[in-house]
């Protein structure tokens, strides 16, 4: 590891200055960028810690039922939330794929989302939550959609000295399900995520939702598919189109772990099992 | 009840409070006052020449203490690449540091001047007379293409039955250059017995396939280390995590040129090894190299990812097999030709293809193999070394017979198999084993004759042969006045042998085995030890130790005779004491006491002392029945049950045992299922655990373990090696259980989701 200057700053807006010089990273609970600055693919200069930023950590429901997630609660917090387990499973889910019980009870939604893997395990819970992203600098504060979080591995609209501060989750959909494709049961990152989210209205699909991690360079939402079900019932046909359509719809790689052939494949498989999952949910 | 009172028994471990209160004191730990850091300048190209190597900028780092290159090795004998590199991580020189990211920050200022050459890791494309040459003409005494390219024809004629054309492919590139010699081939292993041709011609099904077996790391949890201390006498101390202090003693001694005697080895307590943990070259000649130049101690320490890049993995290989059989269910004529990836230099384990012989009467038998040479580190042994890739193959075709002739395949492995006293291939007679007895047993356990399966889950049967070594060894066992007895000798404990070793003294000394302590000498101290691998361990030590106990007792009932004035003959130690057996009125006088009489007597203290080195080892079977569900959408396979019986001769510590038959049992999985040194242009590609998955806890149900004992005859009690045969017959039990689900025969390991996903789709199934 490579010498730095480690920050304790205590105000977003102390955090945010330190934070805009060159060659400064931020601490949330390290499990990304300490890996990363062992094997010295992150040498910043500074470290900036946000743990003793005040408002940052916790889940809290609105009257509307509408959620909102501070960027440095843990990734266990979530995973264990009754609110979350019960308007948005697919979360839950998610960060329940997360490594193993130690890592989640370090890591932080924030930084698994901040990030910016594409195989990030919270991601596509939040993209089919429809997720609203908070962000502060010492410049203000805006707002930005998950799906317009990322610009490509490792890449985000964040510009320097802005943090990540909450996730707004506004509609909670009825049934929702997340599938992580992998070769071993925990401590495997994904081969792809599959998140869907829907309402059912009188036997018809509304508000179809499919999140799709590690099959292109961002994660995605898989709007074509959504398409296909949004006004229609639920057949298995229909599935199996929504299936197809998202499989065509994404761009994959191959690497070490499968070829862009399987991933795709298994987005079809994946996203009608998501599907039918997140379906019995909202008819439950 | 048995007639023994300690052995037989579970008894808790003695180093385990040391290992659960985290006492136990590991390579890493070690730290003498004034230690420097070490760190090895690896190569970043797989094959290359080296046009020069400089290291000013690294000198002019504050804190860097000494960098040496082979220029500083004053035997010659190669310790680091000089002029050429042939695997990626190569060493090319090493720096002591006063800290480790100095250390780190001098090797990356090494200048190394490269000049790149074209890189081959595939053991099929190294034989090609295409493919760069690793030694250039060094290996010109190795067959030549005409031998081999004939041997792959003669293998190749039943080409409707073998799935795969990379041999005929291969074969057509080969006889384009008859005459030309081989140049990767780094080892040659041939067998014949009978007639293989004549054998397929008078079989009924002849089955034929090409197996493929990843290249797999042992993956002990504690990656090398040695700390090398240089005193200004010239003595080296190395404290070394190794299973062979002896041998590295030797080896740190040959490779530089100094005297055995100014060598002490001492053995940290070891994070596993699996066989992978005897290299002299990987760590401790370097930090004895760097302490020797600075004059303060040194720990060279491997990162992971330098364990997959320069550590000794298990080798790959490439294994085309072709069996024959009646259709009653004889089989009579097996022929192999193995190619396997030796890596940089020699010595992989191509002796182990007589493997895929079994444990079966197979009157006609051929075996070929060969070691490859490609740009990746050699290769050192993995539990039971070579085994588990040729008996993936054997096991894998058995199945495919008994598919074809419409047999049990456990049927049919129980009609195949030797018995005692039928001729053995490599000459002499079976002795008894339980092979059948194992088999059985397993299949009792697991419930095969009334096995039941939903759709898309199978059952799979498999066994593996392995007979542990036997190596030399020395124990002392010393008893003390207060009548407990204290053992010393010079071998590594990794598996619990320490333990059984006390076991073995209490039974025979009679007390209880709380009584009985023991410890480790280091090679300045102890008796010659042998290493910690084969399997030998509770054998050879555990016949030492005996030795040594029945010395002692006859020194404890000379003593008794003395003090109690009666012959030897009327004597005997029971419940540590010794009585006069026939006495009208019971006499007897306690080991504590004899202890204390024998400080004031001529004849001196209880020692005992046992030395052993040969004798002939038994045969071990591994039998293992898996029963999976594997989900054809997505290619997952899931292990529902997993029973693994072994003819363990006698299990000194059945929880011990059990231990064993365990980990030999998830590692022969994770060699099934996910694990695989993955290599691209540069080398090694997935070096560390997030893309190299061993499997966690959470991968698999408990592995029911059934022990069976055929005593062996010159173990202790009847004892054989338990620690290598376990993973012999995973491989197959998976596939062939994968197989009995969804009609897919794998025969390229790993059973990866998306190689099960292919082979549903090209069988049109699909999702
Ligand atoms: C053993 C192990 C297993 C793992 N398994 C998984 C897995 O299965 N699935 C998965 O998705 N991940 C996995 N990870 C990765 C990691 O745990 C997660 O990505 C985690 O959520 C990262 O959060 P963190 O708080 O530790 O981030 P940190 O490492 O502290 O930060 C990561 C990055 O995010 C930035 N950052 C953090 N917080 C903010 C913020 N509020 N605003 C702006 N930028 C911010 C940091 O500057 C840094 O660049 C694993 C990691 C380990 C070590």
């Amino acid at each position: 590891m490579k010498s730095f200057e480690f920050y304790e700053p205590t105000t977003l807006a102390e955090a945010s200055r330190l934070f805009a010089e060159a060659h400064a990273q931020l601490l949330a609970g390290g499990t990304d960028l300490v890996i990363g600055m062992k094997a010295l693919t992150e040498t910043p200069e500074s470290v900036i810690s946000l743990q003793k930023i005040p408002g940052l950590t916790g889940i809290t429901t609105e009257a509307d039922n509408s959620i909102s997630i501070g960027a440095m609660t843990k990734v266990r917090e979530v995973e264990v939330s009754g609110d979350i387990q019960q308007h948005h499973t697919a979360l839950a889910e998610g960060a329940s794929e997360i490594g193993s019980i130690q890592i989640r009870n370090l890591a932080t939604i924030g930084g698994n989302i901040a990030h910016a893997s594409p195989a990030a395990d919270t991601v596509a819970g939040l993209l089919v939550a429809d997720a609203q992203v908070d962000i502060a600098s010492a410049n203000g504060e805006r707002r930005v959609p998950i799906d317009e979080l990322f610009t490509g591995p490792g890449q985000t609209v964040l510009r320097p000295g802005e943090i990540i501060t909450r996730f707004r989750l506004p509609s909670p959909a009825s049934g929702s399900h997340y599938i992580k494709h992998k070769i071993r049961e925990v401590m495997d990152l994904a081969f792809i995520g599959v998140a869907a989210a829907v309402n059912l209205d009188n036997g018809t699909i509304t508000d179809a939702r499919i999140g799709l991690a590690a099959v292109a360079p961002t994660p995605i939402r898989a709007t074509e598919a959504e398409n296909l079900l949004n006004g229609n019932a639920p057949t298995p046909e229909l599935l199996e189109q929504a299936g197809e359509a998202a499989a065509a719809g994404c761009s994959p790689i191959s690497d070490l772990r499968c070829s862009a052939e399987h991933r795709r494949e298994m987005v079809d498989v994946l996203t009608r099992r998501t599907l039918q999952h997140a379906l019995e949910r909202a008819s439950a | 009840m048995s007639e023994y009172t300690v052995v037989g028994q579970t008894v808790a471990r003695v180093d385990a409070v040391e290992k659960v209160t985290g006492a136990a004191q590991y390579g890493a730990d070690v730290h003498p006052p004034g230690m420097l850091y070490g760190k090895i300048v690896r190569s970043k190209h797989a094959h290359a020449n080296i046009r020069s190597i400089d290291t000013s900028e690294a000198e002019k780092l504050p804190g860097v203490r000494a960098i040496i290159t082979q220029d500083d090795v004053p035997s010659g004998r190669r310790v680091f690449a000089t002029d050429k590199v042939l695997y990626l991580g190569e060493p090319l020189a090493a720096v002591a540091a006063t800290d480790p990211d100095i250390a780190e920050e001098a090797a990356e200022r090494i200048k190394i001047d490269y000049e790149v050459l074209p890189v081959v890791q595939d053991v099929i494309e190294a034989i090609k007379p295409s493919a760069p040459r690793l030694h250039g003409d060094d290996t010109k005494d190795g067959p030549n293409r005409r031998e081999i390219s004939g041997q792959i024809r003669k293998l190749s004629r039943d080409k409707e039955n073998d799935h795969s054309d990379e041999m005929s492919k291969l074969e057509a590139e080969l006889e384009a250059y008859p005459d030309e010699v081989y140049y990767n081939i780094s080892a040659e292993s041939h067998t014949e017995a009978g007639d293989v041709e004549k054998g397929f011609a008078e079989s009924d099904v002849v089955v034929e396939d090409t197996y493929v077996i990843p290249r797999v790391h042992q993956t002990y949890m504690e990656p090398h280390v040695s700390v090398a201390s240089a005193d200004s006498s010239g003595k080296i101390t190395v404290w070394a995590s190794t299973q062979g202090p002896f041998a590295i003693r030797s080896g740190i001694a040959g490779t530089l040129g100094i005297p055995l005697t100014q060598i002490n080895v001492i053995g940290t307590t070891m994070g596993g090894g699996f066989g992978g943990r005897f290299g002299v070259i990987i760590t401790h000649v370097p930090a004895v190299l760097l302490s020797q130049k600075t004059g303060r101690p040194v720990r060279v320490q491997m990162t992971r990812e330098e364990e997959f890049t320069d550590g000794r993995p298990a080798p790959g290989c490439v294994i085309k097999l072709k069996t024959g059989a009646t259709n009653d269910g004889r089989i009579l004529a097996r022929e192999a030709l193995a190619f396997w990836d030796s890596g940089s230099v020699s010595g992989a384990s191509i002796g182990s293809t007589i493997r895929v012989r079994g444990v079966y009467k197979i009157p006609n038998l051929k075996v070929d193999a060969y070691g490859v040479h490609t740009n990746k580190s050699g290769t050192a042994a993995y539990r039971a070394p070579g085994a588990p890739q040729a008996i993936f193959a054997g096991e894998s075709q058995l199945d495919e017979i008994a598919e074809r002739i419409g047999m049990d395949p456990v049927k049919f492995r129980l009609m195949n198999m030797r018995e005692e006293g039928d001729a053995v291939p490599a000459g002499g007679s079976e002795p008894k084993v339980g092979y059948k007895e194992t088999l059985e047993a397993v299949a009792d356990a697991a419930g095969w004759w009334d096995r039941e399966a939903d759709e898309n889950q199978g059952w799979g049967v498999a066994v593996g042969d392995w007979t542990n070594g036997c190596g030399p060894g020395g124990v002392y066992v010393s008893v003390h006045e207060d009548g407990s007895a204290r053992i010393f000798h010079g071998s590594m404990d990794i598996t619990g042998t320490d333990t059984a070793i006390s076991q073995i003294i209490a039974e025979i000394l009679t007390v209880p085995y709380e009584s009985v302590t023991i410890r480790r000498g280091d090679t300045d101290s102890a008796p010659y030890s042998t290493g910690s691998g084969g399997s030998v361990v509770t054998f050879t030590m555990g016949n030492t130790a005996k030795l040594a106990a029945e010395d002692a007792h006859q020194r404890i009932l000379e003593l008794a005779s003395e003090r109690l004035n009666t012959n030897v003959d009327d004597l005997e130690l029971r419940d540590g004491a010794v009585h006069i057996v026939s006495a009208e009125q019971p006499k007897s006088i306690s080991l504590g006491e004899l202890a204390a009489y024998s400080l004031s007597t001529t004849g001196g203290p209880i020692v005992g002392k046992g030395s052993f080195a040969r004798q002939a080892s038994t045969p071990a079977l591994a039998a293992q029945i898996a029963k999976v569900e594997v989900d054809p959408g997505t290619g997952r396979t899931r292990v529902l049950k997993l029973v693994a019986s072994q003819d363990v001769g006698f299990a000194i510590n059945p929880m011990a045992v059990e231990g064993q038959i365990e980990g030999g049992t998830v590692q022969g999985y994770a060699w099934a299922m996910m694990e695989e040194m993955q290599y691209g242009e540069e080398g090694n590609i997935n070096p560390g655990f997030v893309d190299y998955r061993v499997p966690t806890s959470a991968d698999l149900p408990t592995v029911e373990s059934v022990i069976v004992e055929v005593p062996a005859p010159n173990g202790p009690y009847g004892a054989k090696g338990v620690g290598e045969p376990p993973i012999t017959p995973t491989l197959a039990t998976m596939a062939n259980a994968v197989k009995d689900a969804i009609g897919i025969r794998v025969t390229e390991l790993p059973i990866k989701p998306e190689k099960v996903v292919d082979a549903l789709k090209s069988n049109g199934h699909g999702a």
